[in-house]
């Protein structure tokens, strides 16, 4: 979403879903892996919203659906661009929006192309494409040249409409299984009834060509006008409560806090690394360095840049390569906080391979996990395994305080409800005594690698106060001496003068108070909003890119559903919501008030994700003594301006598409063994269910949740029942090429045989939340599934494999 | 006098996440049982003394169209109760608010209510000799709380209020519901006297498993009603007949034949 929108976060929030006239639910399967969305889907539904269901399996989900299509995983970009092309053809689009909120008028280079499966600029020796024909024609200004219409055959529009000419209904029925018709009867629905609201979480993220499917989503909201309004956007739900604040964080390695760009080692002093980004990114990186840094970063020693290790961009591998790379000795020690590594990562003997390479693996958790376990496993001999494991007893989610940002990015903070058992530490508490203990131990040293440990500005007290750190990511301004009070005082306050720990934060923790810690839950416009429970991130804004809310006077478009308003009286933008504009005194006619996507360089929502550096920075950055710096680079998607399909790596038939190309060139292939269809005929696709939640470290030891979710199991058609001879209870043998499994086979209607590319196909599905350890051992779905991400954002394709199913 | 009170369980809005099930053994401090998949998503077979609520899922493909329904099966609380007839040690009682309760002082597990209810709710406990089942929540209810499997329903399938109040909601539901189900109805209004828990149903009561037209058994009826006051005065043959079909009842467990069906499937394994 971010290379379309400027943010990769969930455009709306969960209560906003009540007002939304039609659901796309495609990716997701909410009531059982987000029941809270249900609430606000049946309000929604309760006022005569329709919801659509696409899945694999027909889910809990799915029998809330007024339409349900069952795709062949991994499909999605077949019938989505079926889709686009249909609203093009059918002038479904709508033409405000796109004339004013996207890019559709800019025109492109000529030299860009899209040829027997490959866009202009790919590399066969490296497999990377260079981005310079996925560009605008430009002005003397460095300023893209707008079209006079949407015919003109330069511009996005037409990009957009010529590459998805091939997507014909009956194409995509071929592809993806679902009948043509019923592709149609989507489109015709979600393109009447508005606003329409797509959401996703990992049925959509899990596949080599998973950013290219939300850029489907984005491409399709932006044509309808569907984004910046009530009922509106796109809503990626985050798996776990806390996925959004971590993102927020930087879990990412090319990250740092607040989404700013990792340093490479191409940007070896400060002023490089401005030069690079532009003073859009150079001010918050001087902010952050002092967030860290404290008193020893100074302008002098460059806020302490120096001290930050860069990264290698040829030597950066993500997490479902660690364990790669543990195995060439790349890596000796692993902590591991947060996660079941031996459940989720796919390919689980090369995660136990790895595991067993390390000297030393230190696990934080609440519960002796697979993970701190994994050497006790069958097949494995712990005499040959000298990783020394040292487990770390962790304090459960209501023992310990601080803020968890949700999916509606709001920052909420929790206070802690008990006191940890025994010996049991929050993990700030455990991060705290280890960064403590360090320090002691590298005090005196000289050795460069060690000043950024000995330069930290650590005080969060004797005993870490997570306030503490929740105030340094609110950030101080030095000519106060106090907290910073609002994201404007932080962009308004000159370079180096303020610090934030994560500038989008700036604002939640004003001098005396606690706005995270806010509940209440009034709702005068009743549209959801609750603009005074918590903290939403950016400035409590709620409803992102809520500018294209208004028409060309800004004036609310929907009387139903009133976000914000230009006051033309006071000569300011307000409302009921946050205004998402770069300046609320810029009216709705300047070029400032005009832009809806603030966050790109082009102001404008993009169908096509060029490459784009502006001369002319977006947002005004005061500087000190520095000159501005004004440029701003475009979020790019690495594996194409526009979303092409491409089959899974395992796939059971050819891309009729591109047969030369069948799967996306630059997909991360880390699995080193691939299924044949002729011995693994069988699409797996794996997910979680409502019982259990993600790798089961937790519920498995809740008997409770064991009771109604005791074991797991894979969902097979009537068909393929019949023809393997299973029934309904039976145990049958899961196997990939990776490994194999046993589990009791549900043999049901809620998965039909498709017919793709003229043949009988079977799809089948099974959880992946199960583990050996626990009250509830059970087989993991990770000993078959393969290793294989997601060229953009690292995620692997856990949702299509090829495997056989046989009688146990 | 408390008023009386409605539970409504709009199916159309259930998703099966059994999240009622697990809020009823923590308020209520029921220990977990072991279970296994049984069909579809359903892990848990039956009442027991244990499981006083539960889903059961029910798969159904027609004309290439697939529904999945679920049904929360807990007790009704009818307003004229058969297991209340059947009890000799006079243990079960109404309150005001519409609940069918246990004194578990007077219970002495004869397991006659069990036997009578057209849905084979209660269950009684072999080593404690007294006979358990959904308590409504009277505990929370009396206390101005809504019963525990309703205040965690995030889907909004359970509504709990007062029983006018409640019966309105579920006629408008089913009119509503009634536009894309035309086979929608409202289930427990007009059966046993009327019911606490009232549920709108997509479909035929019998596709759910439950009973269209529940009844208290014509044997209790009679045993209750005739035989009974008499005093035992008219002891013959026909009385030794009821009695017979009571103890058949029992002994067959006519309303358990849900069960039965669900052993073939676990003879399978």
């Amino acid at each position: 979403m971010s290379p379309s929108f400027g943010r990769g976060a969930m455009t709306n929030s969960w209560q906003d879903m009540q007002n939304s006239e039609c659901f796309l639910i495609a990716g997701s399967n909410c009531a059982e892996a987000h029941p809270i969305a249900m609430k606000w889907i049946h309000r929604a539904k309760a006022k005569g919203a329709k919801i659509i269901v696409v899945d694999p399996v027909f889910t809990r989900t799915a029998s809330k659906a007024d339409i349900f299509a069952q795709i062949r995983p991994g499909t999605d970009i077949a019938y989505l661009g079926a889709i686009i092309k249909y609203i093009i053809d059918e002038k479904l689009y709508d033409e405000f929006f796109v004339l004013n909120f996207t890019n559709a008028l800019l025109k492109i280079n000529k030299d860009f192309k899209f040829e027997d499966g490959l866009f202009s600029g790919f590399d066969e020796a490296t497999k990377k494409y260079n981005y310079s024909t996925w560009a605008y024609q430009l002005d003397e200004n460095n300023t893209p040249i707008k079209a006079d219409s949407l015919d003109d055959p330069d511009c996005v529009f037409q990009k957009i409409k010529e590459h998805y000419s091939r997507y014909t209904l009956e194409v995509a029925e071929q592809i993806s299984g679902i009948p043509a018709d019923h592709i149609k009867l989507i489109a015709d629905t979600f393109a009447a009834a508005k606003p329409g609201n797509i959401l996703y979480a990992l049925g959509m993220t899990q596949h080599t060509t998973g950013v290219q499917g939300i850029r489907c989503y984005a491409i399709i909201q932006l044509l309808l006008g569907n984004v910046g309004k009530a009922g509106a956007g796109i809503q990626a739900l985050r798996g776990e409560p806390n996925v959004q604040g971590s993102t927020d964080m930087a879990n990412l390695n090319a990250n740092l806090p607040g989404y700013l760009p990792y340093p490479t080692n191409a940007q070896v002093t400060l002023h490089d690394y401005a030069v690079s980004f532009g003073s859009v990114q150079h001010k918050p990186l001087v902010a952050l360095l002092k967030a860290w840094f404290g008193k020893n970063a100074t302008a002098a020693n460059d806020y302490g840049y120096g001290w930050l290790p860069k990264n290698d961009p040829t030597n950066m591998p993500i997490q479902p390569q660690f364990f790669n790379w543990m195995e060439k000795g790349q890596f000796k020690m692993l902590f591991n906080f947060g996660s079941n590594s031996s459940v989720s990562i796919p390919d689980r003997k090369m995660v136990a391979k790895g595991l067993s390479c390390l000297e030393m693996l230190v696990v934080a958790d609440i519960f002796n996990i697979e993970t701190s376990r994994f050497w006790e496993e069958e097949g494995l001999n712990p005499k040959e395994i000298q990783t020394e494991v040292i487990f770390l007893p962790a304090a459960f989610v209501y023992e310990k305080a601080g803020t968890m940002t949700n999916s509606s990015r709001l920052i909420q903070w929790k206070d802690e409800a008990l006191k940890p058992l025994n010996d049991c530490l929050p993990d700030l508490d455990i991060l705290d005594r280890i960064f403590k203990r360090m320090r002691e131990l590298y005090a005196g040293s000289n050795d460069p690698k060690d000043a950024a440990i000995l330069n930290a500005n650590w005080d969060y007290g004797e005993h870490a106060d997570p306030f503490l750190v929740l105030n340094e990511l609110n950030g101080y301004n030095d000519n106060t001496g106090q907290l910073t009070s609002s994201l404007a005082e932080y962009l308004n306050a000159p370079i180096g003068t303020v610090s934030t720990g994560c500038w989008i934060y700036a604002g939640v923790t004003p001098p005396g108070k606690n706005l995270a810690d806010r509940r209440d839950s009034s709702d005068p416009t009743g549209l959801g909003l609750n603009n005074e429970y918590a903290f939403a991130w950016p400035g409590n804004i709620r409803v992102l890119y809520n500018r294209a809310s208004c028409d060309a006077n800004g004036k609310p478009i929907d009387p139903n559903r009133e976000l914000i308003w230009w006051d033309s009286v006071q000569g300011v933008w307000t409302g009921n919501d946050g205004p998402d504009v770069i300046d609320k005194t810029k009216g709705p006619d300047t070029p400032e008030g005009k832009q809806a996507f603030r966050m790109n360089p082009e102001g404008v929502g993009r169908l096509f994700t060029a490459s784009y550096t502006s001369g002319v920075s977006s947002s005004p950055v005061p500087v000190d003594s520095i000159a501005a710096i004004p440029v701003r680079g475009a979020g790019m998607v690495v594996d194409g301006p526009m979303p092409e399909f491409y089959e899974p790596i395992e796939s059971p038939t050819t891309n009729i598409l591109n047969p030369n190309v069948p799967t996306n060139p630059m997909a991360k292939i880390v699995s080193t063994e691939f299924g044949d269809p002729k011995d693994y005929p069988y699409v797996l696709t794996t997910y979680t269910i409502c019982e259990h939640f993600c790798a089961g470290g937790i519920t498995r030891n809740i008997p409770w949740l064991n009771e109604i979710m005791p074991e797991p199991f894979i969902e097979i058609s009537k068909n393929l029942g019949k023809k393997i001879g299973v029934k309904e209870g039976d145990f049958v043998e899961v196997s990939s090429i990776r490994g194999k499994l046993k589990v009791r086979a549900l043999v049901t209607d809620r998965i039909q045989t498709l017919k793709i590319n003229g043949e009988d196909a079977e799809t089948v599905g099974m959880p992946w939340s199960w583990g050996f350890a626990s009250l509830n051992p059970g087989p993991s779905a990770n000993n078959v599934t393969m290793n294989a991400c997601d060229p953009g954002a690292g995620t692997p394709e856990y949702k299509c494999c090829l495997v056989n199913v046989r009688r146990a | 006098m408390a008023t009386p009170k409605m539970v409504f369980v709009d199916t159309s809005l259930c998703t099966g996440c059994r999240a009622c099930s697990v809020a009823c053994k923590a308020w209520n401090e029921l220990p977990p049982e072991k279970t296994q998949l049984i069909t579809s998503f359903q892990t848990q077979k039956d009442y027991t003394y244990d499981t006083w609520t539960y889903i059961s899922f029910h798969e159904k493909y027609e004309n290439g169209k697939m529904d999945w329904f679920m049904f929360k099966h807990q007790c009704y609380h009818c307003e004229d109760p058969s297991c209340m007839k059947a009890c000799p040690s006079e243990a079960i009682y109404k309150t005001d608010s519409g609940y069918t309760l246990i004194d578990h002082e007077k219970c002495i597990g004869c397991g006659y209510c069990a036997t009578n209810c057209p849905w084979g709710v209660p269950m009684v406990n072999p080593q404690l000799q007294k006979s358990f089942k959904c308590t409504g929540c009277i505990d929370r209810v009396e206390n101005g709380m809504e019963p525990a499997c309703v205040a965690t329903c995030q889907p909004g399938a359970l509504s709990f209020g007062e029983k006018a109040d409640m019966q309105k909601l579920a006629k408008e539901r089913l009119a509503e519901v009634k536009k894309t189900y035309p086979k929608a109805q409202l289930y427990g209004d007009n059966i046993m006297g009327g019911t606490t828990y009232l549920y709108l149903l997509l479909d035929e009561p019998k596709v759910y498993g439950v009973p269209a037209k529940p009844a208290t058994p014509i044997s209790l009826t009679l045993w209750k009603d005739l035989v009974h006051p008499l005093g035992g005065i008219a002891v013959g043959a026909a009385a030794l007949a009821i009695t017979g079909g009571v103890l058949a009842n029992f002994a067959r467990g006519n309303y358990r034949k849900k069960a039965e069906d669900n052993d073939d499937i676990n003879a399978g394994q």
